[in-house]
């Protein structure tokens, strides 16, 4: 076993990254230009990137290093949020970017980044540790890993690592086969498959709220929890992915994924130790809690919607169907609302309500733990002017735009009378801790290359997913769905209201 | 509040009375109403210009919302004391709201020193860490001062002006104490000195020659020795457990004291950060060499730092043990 570095400072200093080379396929591509390079650049900036750290970009498009050192100064310079554009650092994060062009079916483009890398970890001291990352379109990932095994690459002289960008499978089935493939070349413990919900700090801040204060514990059950309900909205529609998204759908773009890897987190019991198995170990433990819907209970307890158009101040809103490159007649739920059950003794009989959507009213992601009311009201709940105010306390966790956590409680209205109505206590996390956040993208780019898999998603939690959500897909696949039917610029379909008014519950408006 | 007594109920009803008026000006009845941060005490004792420190405090605000307990030493004679209220208020990028924070300023001469303890006493927020800032070293020896002391977890100095620095060394290791920890400046300002030092023998082939080091060389510009100079040697030393030979060299030019370069070297060893520029930091690893950019750090920046920090630093801890050896030395 090597020695430990002695001039570590735990305290003091940000984690860094040891040497070694990350190979992005996909490197011309809107994520490799919007996120990772400039969270790269960022990370060289901060210091955390060892010297000689190097970048491979490949994809079709020929290319000269210098040609592709151009292109990625310009994203940066473009994209790059919260941080100065240095030229030195730029220069010496540059002097270790490469481009190799080439087809991912051809054996000779992993032959050419084999040798690439061969040379790097001699000149660049990268120690032979190589991070994959699968920036590609899904339907590539199979080739890829493939082409990875054939030329060795797959192994070597330091770790290899590879990051999977979702959607993991489109469904139970294929996601299997994707991680037969990917195991046929790679370990489990060397798969990151990413979900950058998890890597939002205030996503993490769940996990501190949770487990670092002994106040909430005692509550975060049903015997005080009365249900959740996990929004996840965005005002805009397929912007210009019309295509890409009615292949995939609300159900599959977000909550098959994150926002159950969210319920997840604000539902997992404590592990034992922040240590990546105990964490993942919990969040998979209850993602197998989730119960399977049975075909006659899909209908009662899942969603599907689709926006038409409409006219939202001044501004005439197409609906989905009449989005570029979106089929006249797709029936694509661009809304998808489920109610999940949890069985386990915490959390039996609680509903959790998640939905997603396009176009409606605000963008907002955020989490509402509703909790019972008092057992029993000593005041009168009716103001004078009969407006009722019984609302129960109320804990938001807030995830975008304002990140934050809010607790609405019952307050005495200032006069004689005992008038109730409720405050709400707020934190914003903005205003108490000014300082960058760093975006998620360089949290788990860091996380992959220091080997920490917490906010990692791992397989069997993929599986308890689309197991959850499987059902749902089938059913709704197997009917003719009647799109559109809600607005674009409103909260979505009333049937999704309809959803929780069968147990006496209402969509919140975040 | 004006003339020579000052009490603190006064000054909390017209903290009170702050916010009321901030909330009719900012308030809209619905959300414009303003945002009141708090997450800790910050005292700061100064005898300099106000602009100075309100400019320092006002940036400090958005990273460590506190209440600030301005403490200024003014010249004069015969007991004066003065107290005023204020709110440092920013409204974050994209926000409606803005967020302010409350700020005390109590202005007295020396006789009136020793009735300031009290005062302060009662102007600490309850429940939440109380960090003291000695602005101006003089202060940091009166006895007056004794009391406030003894109310913060944390108390934080700068040895970067400092001359004498042996002494200095002793005037530190007699505020430590199990009640509170002692942070200096001077040392903040070497994180990125030694986190560069540190990623060099993250390379396991440094790594492996981490035996070879038996000579430092430090270098330093400015009238004196800084103490960063002996904080790094003392902080090499301690990381490395044992005795090197350490030369430190004055190099002409520079405005302050502070280092430009330092150098490990062993047999087949040589690492060195060395400052080439205003910025500019040339990073010689013996792998592979790199070049990034030390800017300037602001007062504000390395308060920030050290008030992320209210724990225990036991490498500081450490280093401060060890550094005697160095400030005993003469240096040419």
């Amino acid at each position: 076993m090597a020695a430990a570095n002695p001039f570590q400072d735990p305290i003091r200093f940000e984690r860094r990254v040891r040497p070694c080379a990350v190979v992005i396929f996909g490197a011309n591509g809107d994520l490799t230009k919007r996120k990772l390079i400039p969270a790269l650049y960022r990370l060289a900036y901060e210091r955390r990137l060892p010297p000689g750290f190097a970048v491979i970009g490949n994809s079709r498009t020929p290319m000269s290093h210098d040609e592709f050192r151009e292109k990625m100064r310009e994203s940066v310079k473009q994209f790059l949020e919260d941080s100065p554009f240095e030229e030195p650092v730029w220069k010496d994060f540059a002097s270790g970017l490469y481009y190799e062009s080439g087809d991912l079916k051809d054996p000779q483009c992993y032959a050419a980044i084999a040798s690439r890398l061969a040379e790097i970890e001699s000149t660049r001291q990268t120690g032979g540790n190589v991070l994959f990352y699968l920036s590609t379109q899904p339907s590539h990932y199979t080739v890829v890993i493939e082409g990875l095994a054939a030329s060795g690459l797959a192994r070597g002289n330091g770790w290899r690592r590879v990051v999977v960008e979702k959607p993991f499978g489109h469904d139970l089935t294929s996601a299997r086969e994707l991680d037969k493939e990917i195991h046929s070349a790679f370990p489990e413990e060397e798969v990151y498959r990413i979900d950058h919900y998890l890597g939002k700090e205030t996503v993490q801040n769940i996990l501190a709220f949770r487990f670092g204060n002994g106040i909430f514990e005692p509550v975060w059950n049903r015997n005080y929890i009365s249900h959740v309900q996990i929004t996840a909205a965005e005002s805009i529609g397929v912007e210009g992915r019309g295509a890409y998204y009615q292949e995939a759908g609300a159900l599959r773009d977000m909550i098959q994924n994150h926002l159950l890897q969210i319920m997840a987190t604000v539902a997992m019991e404590t592990p034992g130790v922040f240590e990546p198995t105990a964490v993942r170990d919990e969040r998979a433990k209850l993602l197998r809690s989730i119960h399977v819907l049975k075909p006659e209970e899909v209908p009662a307890n899942s969603v599907a919607g689709q926006y038409g158009g409409s006219s939202v101040g001044g501004q005439n809103l197409v609906g989905f169907r009449q989005e570029p490159g979106v089929d006249p007649n797709s029936s694509t739920d661009t809304y998808a609302a489920v109610t999940f059950f949890v069985e386990n003794w915490r959390w039996a009989g609680v509903p959790f309500y998640i939905r997603s959507g396009k176009r409606l009213a605000r963008r907002v992601t955020d989490i509402a733990i509703q909790f019972h009311s008092a057992p029993h009201s000593v005041f009168s709940m009716q103001n004078q002017d009969g407006a009722q105010w019984a609302g129960p306390n109320l804990l938001v966790l807030r995830v975008q735009p304002e990140e934050g956590i809010s607790l609405r409680f019952l307050s005495k209205l200032p006069g004689t009378g005992m008038k109730l109505r409720p405050v709400s206590m707020d934190f914003k996390y903005g205003s108490s801790f000014g300082v960058r956040s760093p975006a998620a993208y360089e949290t788990l780019l860091v996380d992959a290359m220091t080997g920490d898999a917490t906010l990692y998603t791992r397989q069997d939690m993929v599986d308890a997913s689309w197991l959850a959500v499987q059902p749902i897909l089938d059913d709704w696949a197997g009917r003719r769905l009647q799109f559109p039917n809600y607005a674009a610029g409103s909260w979505g379909p009333e049937e999704s209201n309809q959803m929780l008014a069968r147990r006496g519950h209402e969509w919140r408006i975040p | 509040m004006s003339g020579s007594t000052i009490r603190p109920e006064k000054i909390l009803k017209e903290l009170d009375e702050l916010w009321v008026n901030l909330g009719k000006q900012e308030g809209d009845g619905e959300s414009g109403a303003v945002l009141r941060a708090c997450a800790m005490t910050l005292i700061v004792a100064t005898e300099e210009a106000e602009d100075d420190v309100g400019e320092t405090l006002a940036q400090l605000m958005r990273d460590h919302p506190s209440r600030a307990v301005v403490l200024r030493v003014v010249q004069g004679d015969g007991p004066k004391l003065e107290a005023r209220v204020l709110a440092q208020c920013w409204m974050p990028f994209g926000r409606r709201q803005q967020i302010c924070c409350e700020q005390i300023e109590i202005t007295m001469t020396r006789a009136s020193l020793a009735d300031v303890p009290p005062v302060v006493q009662s102007l600490v927020v309850p429940d939440l860490p109380v960090a003291l800032w000695v602005r101006s070293r003089p202060l940091m020896s009166l006895p007056e001062f004794q009391v406030v002391h003894l109310l913060a977890d944390k108390i934080i100095l700068d040895s970067q002006w400092v001359p004498d620095l042996e002494q200095q060394v002793r005037l530190i290791q007699a505020f430590r104490a199990p009640e509170h920890r002692v942070a200096d400046l001077a040392w903040t300002r070497l994180t990125r000195w030694r986190e560069s030092i540190a990623q060099a023998f993250d390379n396991p082939v440094n790594l492996g020659r981490l035996k070879e080091i038996d000579r430092v060389r430090i270098e330093f510009q400015g009238e004196h020795t800084p103490m960063s100079a002996y904080y790094l040697a003392g902080w090499l030393k301690h990381s490395l457990g044992r005795d090197l030979v350490f030369e430190f060299r004055h190099l002409p030019g520079g405005d302050r004291p502070r280092v430009q370069s330092v150098a490990l070297q062993g047999s087949s060893l040589d690492v060195s950060i060395t400052v080439t520029g205003d910025r500019a930091v040339e990073l010689h690893t013996g792998v592979c060499d790199a070049q990034t950019i030390f800017p300037r750090l602001s007062e504000y920046e390395v308060l920030r730092e050290e008030l992320s920090l209210l724990g225990r630093d036991p490498v500081y801890d450490a280093v401060v043990r060890v550094v005697p050896e160095f400030t005993r030395r003469t240096v040419p």
